[in-house]
């Protein structure tokens, strides 16, 4: 890897100050994302800023109908987190599901939500959820944040502190795992609120994850898999790779919709 | 560069080491623990994989700067003295390895696996909990064996780690 | 002393030679000697070792598929930190550095005879360490950097300025066989370096004439790559005290290596040691030198100090040695009844941008008829050149691609006249009472009972109840489909081998010229000296891996060690027994008539003494020898073999397809594999897990793909290159059956490829037979991944 220097502040303030300071900064939390991208000369950082120090933002809390998580608990923590799983299972299922085990005990939820990798499964769930996400600077709701491709609406030396979702009725996830990757080639959340319902897909978008307006549509009239059935999607819109043509996602994106439905309370994987 | 602390296999060190050295390349080319190894350049395939404060990690996507003051345990402090731990026990018992390139990441993560959990392991868990380790040779089927007829071992001599009971 | 191997009798069969032996340790499931060093991290592996003052090469690789080299900038890079030097073809060509001879044309008494167009020679192309005139691939290395770390000579590597000129290229098999292709070597006139028809012309034509049934299939081989888990590294080290060079690189085997390294450099093959040690996984990848061998030898020649590579994996995917990659026209002529009649196939492998192996087309041409009596056969095996990364042997080198035609075939002939698939096998596999069996293109079989295994691997996958799973299947909105295929292996390889047994004063040294990576020969190969000489497992050893101890031996590939191996020893046991006794009987004063072996210890008949060999040792340290007992207890033997054995076996596989997502599940995978003679069941069980999980592989996830318009290969790391891993393989049901071969001592045959050798037919099988209620009678591209098992049932329901 090309030669960094690292550096270890001890409080948010310290991390935004030297991002600020230093010229070609990147923050470093799981590493899992940031690490791989340097060793394959995509990303080439002078400088680390270490955010793992940094304590006290890893807590998760539920309080009045929400649920934060700090942005550096781990996907493990998340999966096992009682409070989570007591109060949105799908979201513990899916932070379980990311990676592999060595990737959940390291990867953060603010390492990936700040990354937004269009393949990532933590972006539905923000989106599908419609959380805040906390940050340094201010508050941003989901359906402003995601912007396109690895682009948030972050600003430079801006670093998310935790992520606010309210709490659902009931919520669910079902993805279809890439055969390579391992990543979700389309990952579908959908969470049922009171007075709404949201629908999020990852891992199938050009452009990143993204509100499956349609589904919410007919799930608001029946809420049912047969919705996910009808539903039309415009292939032009869709990645295609090795494994996936933009057809084949399309009706990756309606079979899981369909089993996240039939399967609420949960995350369902399916390869 | 840093100063790099950290228990290794229960010893002390520090090494002054450029601050983008990662942990594999700490071990093997600092400090000559050439058990723990790299095959791939994608975080992908968990040769590398040793334990970072009794949590399984890939080294190769580890700064050592970045754990400083850890207890870092490799292959080569598994066994104590001439007494082997029952993971590489039951690897051998069991021909869970061929090559023996893939072993000690295997070996690592799975004995992480078997103390993350309160009973014995069975065949699936083991085979969804694994998927970060890949094997060439064996095609799985004597792996997964051996991991569960260690976490039976294991947990029948109580030796698996009281740390609460996760299920990721 | 003798090569050949010939029997002490005319009318001895080789399974005299261990008449009398007590087998204790042969067939035993022992743990392997191997293993400690390697649970505890002692393995020694290329990248372990290190030398004082070591520096780091890093190559410099063509972006394009085919571009001819207009100018290496070396200057862009001299100044950059740590660069100690900077090396191109141009310098390799000053210094008189040969291609590497790969010897690519298999020629043993047994292969099948490849030629060139019109029965010319074939021609290889020049594999030099580093190209003058062009690139031929994408990946190829163009110049080497060497600098005092390796992440400076990376640096500096990635900053070399070359210029290219592009020229016009061509990867696909098919288009790069056409009259006009681009050229990849200006020394053709076309591609094509080989085409040879075998067989009978005239019967065959016949045959199909008359024929009632006649089925064609045309069929495109995947090209995947091996993937070992230690990339390929390599240590060079030149000693100008001494004019030799020392290499470690793990390798297929280190004594070939030697031998043609050494032949590069232009140097006596005295002059180069190679050592390899414990070896990441072959599986065939590993079985040619790589340039970067040759490179870093004289490198460090040049530099006057250690210079080391390690690939990156990215480098891997580009540059190991590939394999696979054929297409395959065959049909099959049957009469009313079901019988074969004749078999014609026209196959074309792809090479690559050099010839390094015609193995699998050899090797697969000897074996189109299967395990079928098919009295008549027409062959065309062709090669041809493609910019691309060579290929060569890979598990199972031909076989599998063979075993797929003909057993897809019949299942398609199944298909076509309404017979059962089971069925229209039993009626045409070659019977027990027809061994020795010459099939039509000259393979002859040595033993087996095909059907005895057919029918045993359908009764451990209870072939009788799979309507009803299959019913049970659907309620669950599965598709269940099961695949079967019977299979039938060469192995032949290298036909010689060399063994030393050195009785040292507490255990029995085995050298020998075989080169593991993974199949335990450490533990095989002291069952059967234990055995053969009386001693424990425990007090024999093996020494493989370093050619200033291993003088000779053929590697490790095509299943030959087992057979190679136990053979040889068996003959240098006796000849070591005998001089033992001569020891003795020299050490009693008696006459040598009067010394017995028996249960390892030389008694003297009438005094009853009696001494192990350790005890002996003791006496040959001592005595003052006479002339033909110098050096003490060893011997040293050479054997050659060229016949060869034909492992075979039934392979039954059951699936379940997700029909929405195109998903599969592997739910039973059951193999009966007759291997000859089992050493250790342990052993042979794990590389027929192992190859099986390379087929499956095959069959369902890998492919080396490029990118059509552009000729860049679209597979660069895993996050593209789908490996079989914990979660997509289930466990195996894996019997052994032991029909013993006629043709050497022990009756081996072979374990380590059988396990591949029918997996893509029988996954193919399987998945057709889920997908017939919807689709018909499919054949769907291998990989068999998701998206196209559901755009061929999209296909089918539309219409």
């Amino acid at each position: 890897m090309n030669p960094i220097t690292f550096h270890k502040p001890q409080t948010l303030r310290d991390a935004s100050d030297l991002f600020t300071q230093l010229d070609n900064a990147a923050f470093v939390s799981g590493g899992h994302t940031l690490l791989p991208s340097m060793k394959q000369g995509f990303a080439a950082p002078d400088h680390l800023i270490d955010l793992n120090q940094i304590p006290g933002n890893a807590q998760i809390s539920i309080d009045s109908g929400c649920l934060t998580i700090g942005a550096m608990a781990r996907h493990v923590d998340v999966a096992s987190s009682t409070i989570v799983k007591n109060a949105i299972p799908a979201l513990a299922g899916l932070a379980g599901s990311i990676g592999d085990r060595q990737v959940r005990q390291r990867g953060t939820i603010g390492g990936s939500v700040a990354n937004n990798d269009p393949a990532a499964d933590y972006p539905s769930a923000v989106l599908g959820l419609g959380a805040t996400v906390i940050t340094t600077q201010r508050e941003i709701l989901a359906d402003d944040f995601f912007v396109s491709l690895f682009e948030t609406a972050l600003r430079p030396g801006e670093i998310i502190t935790a992520v606010r979702f309210p709490v659902p009725k009931s919520a669910g996830y079902a993805k279809f795992k890439s055969p390579a990757a391992r990543y979700p080639q389309a990952g579908v959340f959908i969470a049922l609120f009171e007075l709404s319902i949201r629908v999020a897909v990852t891992g199938a978008g050009a452009s990143g994850v993204f509100r499956l307006t349609q589904l919410e549509q007919l799930l608001a009239k029946q809420f049912d898999s047969a919705a996910a059935q009808s539903l039309e999607i415009d292939t032009k819109e869709l990645l295609s790779d090795l494994y996936a043509t933009q057809d084949y996602r399309a009706n990756l994106v309606k079979i899981m919709a369909g089993r996240a439905i039939a399967h609420m309370g949960q995350a369902s994987v399916f390869k | 560069m840093a100063i790099i602390h950290l228990q290794v296999n229960k010893q002390a060190i520090s090494q002054d080491v450029p601050d983008q050295t990662l942990l594999v390349e700490l071990l093997r080319d600092t400090l000559g623990l050439t058990g723990t190894h790299t095959g791939c350049d994608t975080t992908q395939c968990g040769c590398c994989v040793v334990l970072v404060d009794g949590v399984s990690v890939k080294s190769c996507t580890v700064l050592a700067a970045g754990i400083q003051g850890s207890q870092v345990t490799t292959v080569e402090g598994l066994s104590s003295g001439t007494q082997l731990h029952p993971i590489q026990e039951a690897f051998m018992e069991h021909h869970a390895l061929q090559c023996g390139f893939c072993t000690p990441g295997m070996m690592m993560s799975a004995l992480d696996l078997i103390q993350r959990h309160h009973q014995p392991l069975t065949p699936e868990l083991v085979r969804s909990e694994m998927e970060g380790n890949l094997c060439r040779c064996t095609g799985y089927h004597n792996i997964v064996k051996a991991i569960v007829s260690a976490s039976e071992k294991m947990h029948a001599a109580n030796l698996a780690s009281t740390a609460p009971q996760v299920s990721a | 002393m003798n090569s050949k191997f010939e029997l002490p009798q005319v009318s001895a069969k080789p399974s005299d030679l261990i008449q009398g032996i007590s087998l204790k340790a042969v067939g035993q499931p022992l743990k392997r000697k191997e293993d400690l060093r390697l649970i505890t991290g002692q393995g020694r592996f290329t990248d372990d070792f290190s030398l004082p003052n070591q520096t780091w090469a890093w190559m410099v690789r063509s972006p394009y598929p085919h571009a001819r080299i207009l100018d290496i900038d070396k200057q862009s890079v001299l100044d950059l930190p740590g660069v100690l030097g900077v090396f191109t073809g141009a310098d390799c060509l000053a210094d008189g550095l040969k291609p590497i001879d790969h010897s690519p044309v298999p020629s043993t008494q047994y292969d099948v005879k490849l030629r060139g167009p019109n029965d010319t020679a074939v021609f290889v192309g020049r594999h030099v360490l580093l190209p003058t005139d062009k690139v031929r691939f994408v990946g190829e290395a163009v110049a080497m950097v060497v600098a005092r770390t390796r992440e400076q000579a990376r640096l500096a590597a990635e900053s070399v300025l070359v210029e290219y000129e592009e020229l016009p290229w061509v990867a696909d098999t098919e288009l790069a066989a056409a009259p006009d292709a681009p050229r990849v070597w200006d020394d053709l006139p076309t591609n094509v370096l080989v085409d040879a028809t075998f067989g009978n012309q005239e019967a065959t034509a016949k045959a199909f004439q008359e024929a009632a049934h006649v089925v064609n299939m045309k069929t495109r081989i995947n090209r995947v790559t091996g993937v070992p888990l230690e990339p390929r590294a390599a240590l060079g080290n030149y000693d100008p005290s001494t004019q030799s060079f020392t290499l470690y690189a793990g390798s297929g085997g280190a004594v070939r290596q030697k031998r043609e390294l050494a032949q590069v450099l232009g140097v006596d093959a005295e002059k180069v040691r190679v050592l390899s040690f414990d070896v990441g996984g072959n599986f065939g990848t590993r079985n040619r030198a790589f340039v970067e061998f040759g490179l870093v030898m004289w490198a460090s020649k040049k530099l006057g100090v250690p210079v080391k590579f390690r690939a990156e994996r990215t480098e891997s995917f580009l540059s190991d040695y590939q394999g696979r990659d054929l297409i395959t026209e065959v049909s099959l002529a049957m009469d009313a009844h079901g019988k074969f009649l004749a078999i014609k196939a026209h196959n074309l492998s792809n090479v690559g941008y050099c010839c390094v192996s015609l193995s699998p087309l050899s090797k697969g041409s000897g074996l189109i008829s299967g395990s079928y009596d098919i009295p008549y056969a027409v062959l065309r095996s062709r090669a041809v050149y493609s910019n691309t990364m060579a290929t060569q042997a890979f598990r199972s080198s031909g076989r599998p691609e063979v075993i797929f035609a003909i057993e897809r075939l019949i299942d398609k002939a199944a298909h076509q006249t309404g017979m059962d698939r089971i069925e229209l096998r039993r009626k045409n596999l070659v019977k027990p009472t027809q061994m020795p069996y010459t099939n039509p293109v000259g393979s002859t079989y040595d033993s087996g009972e095909y059907e005895i295994n057919m029918d045993r691997a359908l009764a451990l996958a209870d072939w009788g109840g799979i309507e009803e799973r299959r019913v049970q299947a659907k309620r669950r909105g599965k598709l269940l489909g099961v695949g079967m295929a019977n299979y039938v292996e060469s192995s032949i390889g290298s036909p010689k081998e060399r063994v030393d047994l050195i009785v040292h004063g507490k255990h029995i040294e085995v050298i020998i010229g075989t080169q593991p990576a993974g199949q335990g020969h450490e533990t095989s190969f002291a069952q059967v000296t234990a055995d053969l000489l009386g001693v424990s497992f425990e007090q024999v050893s093996i020494t493989l891996g370093d050619t200033d101890i291993v003088t000779a031996g053929g590697g490790t590939h095509s299943g030959r060690s087992m057979r190679h191996a136990s053979t040889v020893i068996a003959l240098a046991s006796i000849d070591l027994k005998a001089k033992a006794k001569k020891l003795l009987a020299l050490h009693l004063n008696a006459p040598l008539e009067s010394i017995d072996f028996i249960n390892g210890k030389f008694i003297h008949s009438s005094t009853h003494t009696q001494l192990d060999w350790f005890e002996l040792f003791q006496v040959s340290q001592s005595a003052e020898l006479p002339a033909e007992l110098q050096g003490g207890l060893k011997i040293r033997r050479d054997n050659e073999m060229h016949t060869p054995v034909f492992p075979n076996g039934t392979c039954v596989c059951e699936i379940e397809i997700d029909p929405q997502t195109g998903g599969i599940e592997i739910k039973n995978y059951v193999t009966v594999d007759d291997v000859g003679r089992c050493i250790n069941p342990l052993i042979v069980h794990g590389q027929t897990h192992g190859g099986i999980a390379h087929g499956v592989g095959q069959a369902l996830w890998e492919q080396c793909l490029i990118e059509p318009d552009s000729g860049q290969p679209l597979i660069g790391s895993l996050m593209d290159y789908a490996m079989p891993r914990f979660d997509n393989l289930p466990s195996f049901k894996a019997e052994i059956a032991e029909v013993l071969s006629p043709t050497n001592p022990f009756g081996i045959k072979a374990g380590g490829e059988g396990g591949t050798t029918p997996a893509l037919a029988v996954i193919a099988s399987a998945v057709e037979d889920a997908l017939l209620p919807i689709c018909g009678p499919v054949e769907i591209p291998m990989p068999i991944t998701p998206v196209k098992i559901w755009t061929a049932l999209q296909k089918a329901q539309k219409s």
